[in-house]
């Protein structure tokens, strides 16, 4: 008996030690933003109001990983309400000319490696999937932290991650130069330890 | 992209340049039997200048491209060959039917169920049914001319309203290379059939920007039905011996009258009148 559970823990405790703990992202308390140049005049900002996604870090082998998903369709650009114009920013966001949620419905972005600093991750590299192109984006953490669970709390870890990519490499072309090609994301998350 | 402040003016790029290329292309080929050529020409143009010339990832709004490109072509053979099948409008009209579900395939299998069958089915019979009654005006320059100008001039407008500049561009160049031949045809007091080259291509054409306005932007569905109204006016009665301009002049207030319908559609949707 002793020699089964002595074998149990020594399968247990490497496993323990290399596994990496899954996070949930919350939605409530997450956002996906981006700003892009209008006329060189000023930023138009913007969120998209529907995403989902998942992220893995494992600190002992510093390794990770993160899956975002975003309905296209949930863009809101702060310009819903047409008034007596024929159509809003944001249903004009989600033809063809832009966004084209009809045909696209979701947006992803897919990790292909977290860089660490320390501890600590700090960017993480991988693949966004826009129009049905894909193309590497890497997006900076420019923070993360991690709050420890408690009597009544899961552990939850949040950051704020940045990125940058052109609209045009995924063919969204549309409005160019006018509405700039470049687009920032800001993404602020917060997630529940599975 | 072809860039400068001139052909990146959207008026340049759909009405001026298909214009000039139409005027052109339909000048050049105007002692053979594929002037009408200017047709797709025009909306290549058009293409080029806005940068959506591009075939990768084949989106819905690319195939369209494909079939514009591909009705052009089916048209030029069968204009060159004559082939003396009486069914072939309608077989044509088919056809158009057909690669229109296989043009929107990707976006209507987002709709499940009863969803998926209506809009697939009725998408196709309107790009059967619309290319069929721009058939009918094969054998007459004024009559299509003033068709692909109305059809164009309605399905652009209908798209902008209904938030697509895409497609604002793609029937305003149809509308603008149609134009350009009707003038040609004024000025030099000649029919120039458009044959299968030209008919084929705008009911091709305009059809699926139509379907892409509905599918892909805000045009209501009730919209559809009421461009075929427009070639349909286009054979109202125009007798031979007029002139080539009172021919013109009439054939193109007919469809613009009827062109007024289906823009009047997408304008009360777009206010919310009908929900």
């Amino acid at each position: 008996m002793s020699k089964v559970l002595i074998a149990i823990f020594a399968a247990l405790v490497p496993a323990a030690a290399t596994a990496a703990d899954a996070y949930t992202i919350d939605p409530i308390h997450s956002s996906v933003n981006f700003k892009v140049d209008h006329l060189g005049l000023a930023m138009i900002h913007g969120r998209f109001g529907k995403f989902n996604g998942k992220f893995t870090i494992d600190r002992a082998a510093k390794t990770g990983g993160a899956d975002l998903s975003i309905e296209t369709a949930s863009v809101d650009t702060g310009d819903n309400d047409k008034g007596s114009r024929p159509r809003s920013r944001d249903e004009h966001l989600r033809t063809a000319d832009f966004f084209n949620a009809a045909e696209f419905p979701r947006m992803t972005f897919k990790s292909s490696r977290v860089v660490f600093t320390g501890e600590t991750p700090s960017a993480i590299e991988g693949n966004f999937t826009l129009l049905g192109v894909t193309r590497p984006v890497t997006l900076q953490l420019v923070r993360f932290k991690c709050n420890p669970a408690t009597a009544t709390a899961k552990e939850r870890c949040g950051g704020d991650a940045r990125g940058t990519l052109k609209r045009s490499e995924f063919g969204m072309k549309r409005g160019i130069p006018n509405i700039g090609d470049d687009i920032a994301l800001e993404i602020g998350f917060e997630a529940d330890k599975d | 992209m072809i860039s400068s402040p001139w052909l990146d003016h959207p008026a340049v790029q759909g009405g001026v340049a298909p214009l000039l290329a139409g005027l052109i292309v339909g000048l050049l080929l105007i002692r053979t039997r594929f002037a009408w050529i200017a047709v797709v020409v025009g909306y290549l143009v058009m293409l080029t200048l806005s940068g959506d010339l591009a075939f990768e990832p084949l989106t819905a709004s690319r195939k369209v491209v494909l079939a514009g490109l591909g009705a052009a072509g089916a048209g030029i053979a069968i204009d060159a060959i004559r082939p003396p099948y009486r069914w072939l409008p309608a077989i044509l009209s088919a056809a158009a039917a057909l690669a229109a579900a296989w043009v929107f395939i990707s976006v209507l299998r987002q709709r499940e169920g009863a969803a998926f069958v209506g809009a697939m089915s009725g998408v196709a019979l309107f790009a059967g049914a619309l290319t069929a009654a721009v058939l009918r005006l094969r054998d007459d320059g004024i009559r299509a001319g003033a068709a692909g100008l109305g059809l164009g001039l309605a399905v652009g407008i209908a798209g902008i309203l209904s938030a697509s500049i895409g497609y604002l561009l793609g029937g305003v160049a149809v509308a603008a290379s149609s134009g350009a031949l009707l003038l040609i045809q004024v000025v030099a007091r000649q029919n120039l059939a458009p044959g299968y080259t030209g008919a084929l291509t705008i009911g091709v054409l305009t059809s699926y920007f139509a379907a892409a306005t509905f599918l892909l932007a805000s045009l209501p569905w009730f919209a559809l039905p009421l461009f075929i109204l427009v070639p349909l006016a286009a054979s109202l009665r125009l007798p031979e011996t007029w002139s080539q301009f009172a021919r013109a002049a009439v054939a193109s207030a007919y469809v613009l009258g009827a062109a007024v319908l289906p823009i009047l559609a997408a304008w009360y949707a777009a206010r919310g009148l009908f929900t």
